[in-house]
C-alpha cells in the first residue's frame, strides 16, 4: 500500500516542489490531481484536507495515524528528513542557512511576484471565458481573503498598473540575483544539488519563454546553464511526464534548446 | 573568518535571535547598532551582501561570517541550533518539525509585519519623523531595497491608511487566539517541547501587550506563557544586552505585509 498521496495540480510553481522532492527521494506517492483551473481546491472533498483551499497538500499514513502536511517548501524539508534517499539538504550549517534564504527569498517575495504576472497573462484569460454566474459562485467559495482578491482581479484583468509594475520590477532584481548566484556556486546556496534548486527551479523553467528580456543565453548564461543542468534530471523527467496539461511538453521543447 | 552578530534592541527578530544564540551556547560576539540610525545599512567588511540588501525580515539582525552576511531570525536561530550540534530548539521529528516551521511562518509572514507596524507607529515613528533632511536622504540612500525604504519612508511621511492599521489589528488578535488555541491543552510550550517558535512568537507577540492590550484579555494562556517565556535564561540574557529601559518598546521597519496571500 502507498503511504503517502500528494494533492497536486500540474508540475509547477507550488505543486511541483514535493512531485520533485518525493521523486528525487524515491518514494512511491499516490498521486490524486486537483485541477486548479476547475477550481478543485475549493471543492469540499480537498477543504477537508486542506482548509486553505491552496495546493499542494500531502498525507502520510504511518503507526501514529494519518499525517497531513501543506505548505510546499515545508512539504519538502518533510520529505527530505522523513524518507531514506539522497540527502536533499547540504551538510554545512552555513550552506543550509543560505538554501533555507533563498527559498524564502522565492516564496515570499520573487514568488508572489511571478503569481501575479502569471495569473494576469495566463490564469485568467483561461478561466475567463466561462458563464460569469459560475465563476462568481467559485470565487465566493475561496477561503481565504486574500485569494478570493487574486482571483477577482485576475479574472476582472484588475491588478493595477502600480501593483504589476511592482511585480516586474521584482522579477527583473530577482533574476539578475539568480543569476549572480549561479555563478558564484553550481547550485542555488551550495555546491550541491539541494531543495533550494527544486524549489527555483519550479518556478523559473520557464522564463526563457515567459520572460526572454531578461532570461536567454546570452543574458543569463549561469541561469541557463542551471536550468539545463536541472532538467536533465532523471526525476525532473519523471515528474514532467505527469503532468495533464500540454505545459511541461511545451518547456521539454525549449529545454532541449536552451543551451 | 571571525563571526559577528549585529543586533538591534532585544526586541522582535533582534530578541530572538540573541536568545537563540544563548540557547546555543555558542561564543560569537555580538555588536549592537542603532536600528533606527540606519546603521544596518553602514556596515562594512561585507563581500556578500545580498541576504543584508534584500532580506524580507526588514530591519532585523545581520550575522556576518566569511564576509557573508545572514539575516532572517528563524533561520539565524535554526543555523545556532545546528552549529551547536543541536541545542534542542528545533524537535527531532519531522512532523514535528514541520509543525514549528509551519508554526514559525504564520508569525513571520503574518503577526510580524502587522507588529512591526504597530509597533513603529507607537514608538518610532516621531523619531523617523524628526531626524533632519539629510540625515534622512542619506539613510535612505543607503537602503538597497525598494520596498524597505518605501516602508521608512511611509513612516517618515505619516503615509500610512488606516486599512493596514486595523489589518494589522486583527493580525495581533488572531496571533494571540492562536496561541490560546494551542497552549488550550495545558501545554508548557507552543510546539510541546521549548523551540525556535516560543522566541520567534515571543519577540513580535510580547510588546504588543502595551499597543493591543485587547488581544490578550481573552488569553489568559497567552500571558501565562509569555510570563514562562520570559524568565527562559536564554530570554533573560538577551533582554539584559539592551540599552534602554524598555526594549520590548523598541521597533525598526519591518517586514512588509503580504501581497498575494
Ligand atoms: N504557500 C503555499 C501556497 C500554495 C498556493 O498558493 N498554490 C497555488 C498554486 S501554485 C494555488 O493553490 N492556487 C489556487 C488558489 O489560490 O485558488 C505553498 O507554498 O504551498
Amino acid at each position: 500500500m502507498t503511504e503517502v498521496t500528494l494533492y497536486h495540480w500540474e508540475p509547477n510553481a507550488n505543486s511541483g516542489k514535493p512531485m520533485l522532492a518525493l521523486m528525487e527521494k524515491g518514494v512511491p506517492f499516490a498521486s490524486h490531481y486537483i485541477d486548479m483551473l476547475q477550481f478543485d481546491q475549493h471543492k469540499p472533498e480537498y477543504l477537508a484536507i486542506n482548509p486553505q483551499g491552496t495546493i499542494p497538500a500531502m498525507t502520510h499514513q504511518g503507526p501514529l495515524g494519518t499525517r497531513v502536511l501543506t505548505e510546499s517548501t515545508a512539504i519538502m524539508e518533510y520529505v527530505n528528513a522523513a524518507f531514506p534517499g539522497p540527502d536533499l539538504m547540504p551538510a554545512d550549517a552555513q550552506d543550509r542557512w543560505r538554501v533555507r534564504w533563498w527559498m524564502k527569498f522565492m516564496d515570499q517575495w520573487l514568488g508572489p511576484s511571478f503569481s501575479m504576472i502569471g495569473w494576469s497573462v495566463f490564469v485568467g484569460p483561461m478561466v475567463r471565458k466561462r458563464d460569469p454566474e459560475e465563476l462568481a459562485a467559485a470565487i465566493d467559495r475561496i477561503p481565504l481573503p486574500e485569494r478570493r482578491i487574486a482571483w477577482r482581479k485576475a479574472i476582472n484583468g484588475d491588478f493595477s498598473a502600480s501593483e504589476m509594475a511592482e511585480s516586474r520590477r521584482r522579477v527583473a532584481l530577482g533574476i539578475a540575483r539568480l543569476e549572480e548566484e549561479l555563478g558564484k556556486r553550481d547550485y542555488v546556496g551550495s555546491a550541491s544539488y539541494s531543495l533550494a534548486d527544486i524549489n527555483i527551479f519550479n518556478s523559473t523553467y520557464s522564463l526563457p519563454l515567459s520572460q526572454p528580456d531578461l532570461a536567454s543565453k546570452d543574458k543569463t548564461p549561469n541561469i541557463m546553464r542551471w536550468l539545463k543542468r536541472v532538467y536533465e534530471r532523471d526525476a525532473v523527467k519523471r515528474t514532467w511526464a505527469m503532468g495533464k496539461t500540454d505545459l511541461a511538453a511545451r518547456y521539454s521543447l525549449v529545454m532541449e534548446g536552451i543551451v | 573568518m571571525g563571526a559577528v552578530l549585529y543586533h538591534g534592541e532585544p526586541n522582535g527578530a533582534s530578541l530572538t535571535v540573541l536568545a537563540a544564540l544563548a540557547e546555543s551556547g555558542l561564543d560569537i560576539p555580538c555588536v549592537r547598532i542603532d536600528l533606527l540610525a540606519g546603521a544596518r545599512h553602514n556596515l562594512t567588511g561585507i563581500a556578500e551582501p545580498i541576504a543584508l540588501d534584500l532580506g524580507i525580515e526588514g530591519e532585523g539582525p545581520v550575522l556576518v561570517i566569511g564576509g557573508e552576511a545572514m539575516t532572517e531570525s528563524v533561520f539565524l536561530a535554526q543555523y545556532f541550533d545546528e552549529l551547536a550540534g543541536g541545542c534542542g530548539l528545533q524537535p527531532a521529528d519531522p512532523y514535528a518539525h514541520w509543525d514549528m516551521l509551519m508554526w514559525c511562518r504564520q508569525i513571520t509572514e503574518r503577526l510580524s509585519p502587522a507588529a512591526a507596524l504597530l509597533g513603529n507607529l507607537a514608538s518610532s515613528q516621531q523619531g523617523i519623523a524628526a531626524i533632519p533632511a539629510d540625515d534622512f536622504a542619506a539613510l535612505t540612500a543607503s537602503v538597497v531595497s525598494d520596498d524597505l525604504r518605501a516602508r521608512w519612508q511611509a513612516l517618515h511621511d505619516d503615509a500610512i491608511d488606516a486599512a493596514q492599521v486595523a489589518d494589522s489589528h486583527a493580525k495581533v488578535d488572531q496571533a494571540a487566539a492562536r496561541c490560546e488555541g494551542k497552549l488550550a491543552d495545558g501545554r508548557e510550550w507552543l510546539m510541546g517541547e521549548f523551540s525556535i517558535a516560543d522566541l520567534v512568537t515571543y519577540g513580535w507577540l510580547a510588546g504588543m501587550e502595551p499597543i493591543r492590550p485587547q488581544a490578550f484579555v481573552a488569553a489568559p494562556l497567552t500571558c501565562a506563557w509569555l510570563a514562562r517565556v520570559a524568565a527562559r535564561p536564554c530570554v533573560v540574557s538577551a533582554l539584559a544586552l539592551a540599552n534602554c529601559a524598555e526594549p520590548l518598546r523598541s521597533w525598526a521597519p519591518g517586514p512588509e505585509i503580504n501581497r498575494w496571500g
